[in-house]
């Protein structure tokens, strides 16, 4: 049986959904814990998000949503490899709540759910992805923590 | 219906043995596993303890692998409910691996039954529980929430 490969992945920062969502959006920032990656939109509903790496466009996508500083959807398609060009878009979002705990809260922790999701059943984006997040979103977290993302490159 | 596995990934700007002595020292494991001291000597075939901040014991199991700094795998049952039948042991894997300069955990926790209700409970947990680990092994200090007992 084929079911269409789902990604969720969350992870709790001590920021506020004000600068994480800053550091969703801002270009500069994005740069810092993407493997280089920056991401440029207007960030409003139906805008253009283009992701540069190395000066050349990797990703033309569209917002879905924006909620700031609460929701953010947008599509996903990689233009860089070849083998990879006719599949079509998948949807990635990322969810922002505080987060409390079971008791009170002693500090700002964010909660951040990721969910990247349409995929079709025999994805080769899928397993990339599902090892992309974790790294982007480990650095993401380093960096609004102390100071200096986690550099990587894949 | 396939058993679920939960398996989450996370780069930490640290040293394998530091990681290591993070999962395996109760003085450690204290601070970000909601005050849990979680207690073995940590050879094959030892038990293992999960012991509240009160001191009741939580979760008991035992020692399935242990290479330091690289592998730990442990079973534990959680005690059932009140009223509820006794719930079967599930399996807990710790992967310790370098990438990119620093240190990358995989866990994968797994052995519970189709529709398992304790599964949803054990993802949220642990999400929370690495997310304070690799926050205390980076600023020295854990992510500022406490659990319930």
């Amino acid at each position: 049986m084929n079911t269409a490969p789902k990604f969720v992945y969350r992870t709790l920062i001590a920021t506020t959904p004000k600068k994480l969502w800053a550091a969703l959006t801002d270009p500069e920032f994005t740069t810092q814990y993407w493997g280089g990656t920056r991401l440029e939109s207007d960030w409003t509903e139906g805008s253009r998000i283009v992701f540069r790496w190395q000066g050349k466009i990797v990703h033309d996508d569209k917002i879905l949503k924006s909620e700031p500083p609460r929701l953010l959807s947008y599509t996903f398609k990689p233009l860089h490899m070849e083998e990879l060009l006719a599949e079509p878009a998948s949807r990635v979002t990322f969810e922002i709540e505080e987060f409390t705990g079971k008791s009170k809260r002693q500090g700002a922790v964010v909660k951040l759910t990721v969910t990247h999701e349409d995929f079709p059943a025999e994805s080769k984006i899928f397993p990339m992805i599902s090892q992309g997040w974790p790294d982007i979103l480990s650095s993401l977290k380093t960096l609004l923590e102390t100071g200096h993302a986690i550099e990587f490159e894949w | 219906m396939e058993n679920p596995k939960f398996v989450y990934v996370l780069h930490i700007n640290t040293s394998p043995q530091k990681l290591w002595n993070a999962l395996t020292q109760p003085e450690f494991t204290q601070q970000y596993w909601g005050g849990r001291r979680v207690q073995s000597d940590w050879t094959v075939g030892a038990s293992i303890k999960h012991l509240k901040p009160d001191g009741a014991v939580e979760l008991r199991g035992e020692v399935l692998q242990a290479d330091p700094p690289h592998r730990l795998s442990y079973t534990f049952t959680s005690p059932a409910r009140e009223g509820e039948p006794e719930r079967a042991p599930t399996r807990v894997t710790f992967e310790i691996a370098v990438a990119f300069g620093v240190t990358k955990l995989t866990i994968v926790h797994d052995g519970f039954e189709p529709g398992s209700k304790q599964f949803l409970e054990v993802a949220n947990g642990w999400q929370a529980i690495l997310s304070s680990l690799k926050t205390l092994l980076e600023t020295g200090a854990p992510l500022p929430f406490t659990w319930k007992g």
